[in-house]
């Protein structure tokens, strides 16, 4: 009886204690995050990019490396206690570009699921108006500069 | 094949500002003596318009696609014009669409711009060697806007190659470098043969601009 009772309290106390168990726990938690999506100027995603973050309390030493997705996609979930600008850095074959997220401790990332926030990423509308522009800038110098040379040679006859 | 903000640690981009400016007093000082340098200002300046632009022109090369650059034809054309010209361009650019970046201005000049003068130099030292053969002036374009390109794309790379941060796979990194030399070299030859198609068109219809440079 004493046998069994000692087997029974081995067995009790041995289910409480992790170590000597074999199962997994598995939990889980929504949690926010911030997505990445890294393309290059013609629209195709950065496919397999090296992807570096950094804190705003460290610029210099990586917070978290990783690789953007067949995608262009990235998922990460900074610390919300690290308040500032986390920099991230896409790279791959001397492409890339980096980017500054602030985040502060009210920042709501899960109520603007859809919206994507980028600097200085233009329409292709806009883009065209801009290259327009700046097309006829260059014609205009080389007007300027052709009316010149013609009074210099009317001046001479 | 514009290296953009932040990829580059500080000195070399240092460096590329410091080499950029001794390469513009250069080819200014070049200009200077050129006798007409108001009537080549307009052509540098046309071509610098058409630089600004290429870079937005994507062609799609797998499994990337790669924007003209056209350094070949800018040195042909206009000599020690280009360099200032590529210059220009660059700047614009990169404040317009982010294409490269101001802190690599210097370097970005320095990719596009040797290789314009080094096209400039190979032009004009095989259009003697070629005479009025017509095949002959149409290879010396190819191999000139060929080899414009492919230059461009070998010191964007060795760039890069030589500054890959400690934090990157060397390997992987390495071998996106060599896929991107491989894209560029497809590149290199469209460029060559829009470099034939320009030049022949100049020489039946204005010979003269492709003459008289700095």
């Amino acid at each position: 009886m004493k046998y069994w009772l000692f087997l029974l309290t081995i067995a009790v106390s041995g289910s409480a204690l992790p170590a000597f168990s074999h199962g997994t726990d598995l939990k889980y938690r929504p949690v926010e995050a911030m997505q990445i999506q890294a393309n290059y100027d013609s629209g195709e995603p950065l496919k397999n990019a090296r992807v570096t973050v950094y804190s705003p309390q460290d610029s210099e030493t990586p917070w978290l490396t990783g690789n953007t997705d067949e995608n262009g996609y990235f998922l990460f979930v900074p610390d919300r206690s690290l308040v500032g600008n986390w920099d991230i850095k896409v790279r791959q074959s001397g492409h890339g570009k980096i980017t500054t997220i602030p985040i502060s401790d009210r920042t709501e990332l899960v109520n603007t699921p859809q919206q994507w926030s980028s600097q200085g990423v233009y329409s292709p509308l806009q883009k065209a108006v801009m290259a327009i522009m700046g097309v006829w800038g260059f014609i205009g110098t080389a007007l300027y500069f052709s009316g010149k040379k013609r009074t210099k040679t009317n001046a001479r006859t | 094949m514009h290296v953009p903000d932040g990829l580059l640690p500080n000195i070399v981009c240092l460096s590329g500002y410091g080499l950029m400016g001794g390469l513009t007093w250069y080819s200014l000082r070049q200009i200077q003596r050129d006798k007409n340098s108001t009537e080549n200002i307009p052509k540098a300046s046309l071509l610098t318009a058409a630089f600004f632009v290429a870079s937005l022109i994507h062609i799609p090369i797998p499994p990337t696609s790669v924007h003209l650059v056209l350094c070949g034809l800018m040195g042909a054309i206009l000599g020690y014009y280009s360099f200032p010209a590529i210059l220009i361009g660059l700047f614009f650019q990169a404040i317009m669409f982010q294409h490269g970046g101001l802190s690599t201005l210097g370097i970005n000049s320095l990719i596009f711009g040797l290789p314009a003068i080094a096209s400039h130099h190979f032009f004009t030292l095989g259009k003697p060697l070629t005479g009025e053969n017509p095949v002959g002036r149409k290879i010396l374009a190819f191999i000139t806007g060929f080899s414009g390109t492919a230059l461009a794309a070998l010191l964007f790379s060795a760039i890069v190659a030589f500054n890959i941060p400690a934090d990157l796979d060397s390997p992987v990194e390495q071998a996106a470098i060599l896929a991107f030399l491989i894209s560029h070299l497809f590149l290199a030859a469209i460029e060559g043969a829009f470099m034939v198609m320009v030049i022949s068109f100049l020489e039946r219809v204005k010979p003269e601009l492709l003459h008289g440079n700095g």
